[in-house]
């Protein structure tokens, strides 16, 4: 485009000094400070930057006609192109796009003969003008397309880009080695192949499917899905281009699988005790209500079991703290190893512990508590070369999840474990002591 | 004065005829500090730093305007004009001297009579023109500035001096490290593919050349092509070595000053 432009320009400046008999003539691109941008000459000139702002020609009314040269600044590239200095000279100013300066210049080298078509030159204004924006435009609209390029290789993102037209899709490096193709410009349809195949082999592939089916004939549709390659995960985000699918449709490929894992790791750190591993007391009251959510549904049983460890601020006096903690450690996984996988243990506070027990009938209860006490029991624990008897009392409370009652369920069922584990230290610790059921948190 | 000060114009002298000093690639108004005295005394002294060079080179340079010698040239006939100057005697140095050419055949009113020292319109070798330089060499030379300018100088300065005068050859380093990297490399490619030899014969003004028997920038071929290019020209070349015959050999350019340039100052 520029090419046509400009040899448009100096096509017309060679017509420009056929008719007029001119001995140089430029079309020339100026700014409003008078510096000139662009220029193309017959015959060519040897520099095209130079400043007229000084050289009268803005200053000068223009009625079509030549005037004596005297008093005209002309920069040393003209006079050079010229191959002498001018006696005459004729500006038709032609404002252009950005350059409202612009327009075509005609010097003569010896006085203009009155016969020929100089006062026609004039008519050509129009055209040098709107070939001097298109040639700007042009030239900009190449910037631009480079500066893109850049961009588009530079990111970190894989990027695929289909145009407005639905017919050409350009390809990143990043998105072309996701994808198994090459990088550069193809027609869409040959894209979208590699695109299904890679998100058919995707963990996810029946959720992508699902939630992209919906969308199939929405030119305007946005979506952020997660799309899961075994160990790594792909943010896909794909919108149309400025917000108008007419403009075309962006998918952008970033890799999130550090962002996943961090995040994970953080929610781990954040849920965890620090001291034993096993979850704190915010992850247990936040699981613990999607736990009996779960249950709400066919109005199955939970229960709250409160364990807590016997006399353990008399280990800690004696052995000191450091094996207080490493006796708390061997308790957490002595309880969690005697409880089933899909029961909550988790650290309440000090020596206690929690667990959130979903059972299938109540009698299951008082044995799976029973369990936990005596694998504590069973053995002492060795810290240190030391051999420490410890013991676990165990107070637990059953109830039966109903619609909308988690919350209230779950602070009534720790009340009443609290209590009956108050029964078990004072009736001699080491044991376990269910609360009575009651008829408002079961149903016969 | 617009020009004159952006240029850091410095203006001196007893004498009533403008004399302009105006400098090559990698001096300031400095070079002239040998001869200026001589100058003054006979002439109203107008020097200036040419766009890149000097302190505020950054400043005044145009990778656009200062892409081609006429760049330049447009700057010497703003000074010209604005310090309303009708008639001066230039002295250029070494891309300085087709700059004057220029702005002489832009401005022949301008320009009583031009010293060109050390000048070439053409580096290159061409069929039936010695430039004294082949494609390669210039290659070479803007591959090993742009790799390393400082160490560039410390090989170029001595080469451009050409002769033993440490003195000469610090003024030149600490003048060419003045200069930003980046211009000075865009200047000497300006300089060294320039071709203004068809600029020669439209000189209309009295022209003395004047260069060493030994320039690595110019051959004493190029003093001999632009003496018989130029109309009625005179050529000196002074027997010996070096670029800046103005900072190494100034009792020599002196002594032809004084008799080429005699009757023309008061």
């Amino acid at each position: 485009m520029t090419t046509s432009d400009s040899d448009a320009l100096a096509a017309l400046c060679q017509f420009a000094r056929l008719a007029s008999h001119a001995d140089l003539v430029m079309a020339v691109e100026v700014d409003a400070g008078g510096r000139a941008t662009w220029a193309v000459a017959a015959p060519a000139l040897p520099s095209s930057s130079f400043n007229l702002a000084r050289s009268g020609l803005f200053e000068h009314t223009w009625s079509g006609e030549a005037v004596e040269a005297t008093g005209f600044r002309l920069p040393s590239a003209i006079i050079h192109a010229l191959e002498g200095l001018p006696t005459h000279l004729l500006y038709v100013p032609a404002p252009s796009h950005a350059a409202p300066l612009s327009g075509l210049l005609l010097l003569w080298r010896s006085a203009p003969a009155p016969a020929t078509l100089t006062a026609q030159v004039p008519l050509l204004a129009t055209s040098v003008a709107r070939l001097l924006s298109a040639r700007r435009e042009a030239a900009r609209g190449a910037i631009v397309r480079n500066q893109f390029l850049d961009l588009f290789e530079s990111v970190p993102a894989g990027i695929v880009l289909i145009d407005g037209d639905g017919v050409g899709a350009a390809v990143n490096e990043h998105a072309a080695e996701l994808l198994g193709c090459a990088a550069g410009n193809h027609r869409a349809a040959d894209v979208a192949g590699p695109m299904r195949a890679l998100r058919q082999r995707c963990d996810n592939h029946a959720d992508l499917a699902l939630a992209y089916s919906a969308q199939m004939n929405n030119d305007q549709f946005a979506a952020k899905q997660n799309w899961t390659l075994g160990e790594r995960t792909f943010e896909v985000d794909t919108h149309p281009v400025r917000g108008n699918g007419a403009h075309g449709r962006i998918w952008l490929f970033t890799d999130v699988t550090a962002d996943l894992l961090m995040a994970a790791e953080l929610r781990r750190l954040a849920s965890s005790d620090p001291l034993t591993g096993v979850p704190n007391r915010r992850h247990f009251e936040e699981s613990s209500a999607q736990i009996i959510a779960a249950r709400e549904a066919n109005g199955r049983a939970v229960a709250v079991l409160m364990v807590d460890v016997d006399h353990f601020k008399k280990i800690n006096d004696t052995y000191g703290h450091p094996v207080g903690d490493e006796v708390l450690k061997v308790v957490a996984r002595r309880c969690r190893d005697a409880l089933r996988g899909r029961d909550l243990f988790a650290r309440f506070g000090g020596e206690e512990f929690i667990a959130l027990l979903a059972a299938s009938t109540v009698d299951e209860i008082p044995a799976a508590a029973e369990r936990l006490r005596s694998a504590v029991a069973a053995e002492p624990i060795l810290v240190d070369g030391e051999r420490i008897a410890v013991s676990v009392s165990v107070g637990g409370a059953i109830g039966e999840a109903l619609p909308g009652g988690d919350r209230k369920l779950l602070e009534a069922l720790i009340s009443r474990a609290d209590e009956a584990l108050y029964e078990a230290k004072t009736s001699g610790r080491n044991r376990v002591r269910m609360a009575a059921l009651q008829p408002d948190l079961v149903v016969p | 004065m617009e020009s004159f000060e952006r240029f850091n114009g410095r203006r001196s002298g007893e004498g009533k005829t403008v004399a302009i000093l105006s400098h090559g690639f990698g001096t300031d108004q400095t070079a002239w500090n040998a001869l200026r005295p001589w100058f003054e005394a006979r002439f109203d002294v107008i020097s200036f730093d040419l766009a890149g060079c000097g302190p505020q080179g950054a400043q005044t340079y145009d990778f656009e305007r200062h892409g081609s010698l006429f760049g330049y040239a447009d700057d010497l006939i703003d000074i010209l004009d604005e310090l309303d100057v009708r008639e001066c005697t230039y002295i250029g140095h070494s891309m300085s001297g087709m700059i004057g050419a220029a702005a002489a055949v832009a401005r022949p009113d301008l320009f009583e009579r031009l010293v060109i020292i050390g000048a070439s319109p053409r580096y290159l070798d061409d069929d039936g023109y010695t430039g004294g330089f082949r494609p390669q060499d210039l290659d070479q030379l803007f591959d090993s500035m742009r790799a390393n300018y400082q160490a560039w100088i410390a090989g170029f300065a001595p080469m451009v001096v050409g002769v033993e005068d440490s003195a000469v050859v610090a003024d030149f380093s600490n003048t060419l490290f003045q200069m930003r990297p980046d211009i000075a490399l865009n200047t000497s490619r300006t300089i060294f593919t320039s071709d203004l030899r068809s600029l020669a014969a439209r000189v209309s003004r009295p022209v003395h050349l004047i260069q060493t028997a030994h320039d690595v920038a110019v051959p004493v071929a190029v003093g001999h092509w632009l003496a018989n290019a130029i109309e009625g020209a005179t050529l000196d070349v002074i027997d010996a070595s070096g670029h800046l015959p103005h900072m190494t050999a100034p009792d020599d350019v002196m002594r032809i000053l004084e008799q080429r340039l005699a009757g023309t100052a008061l």
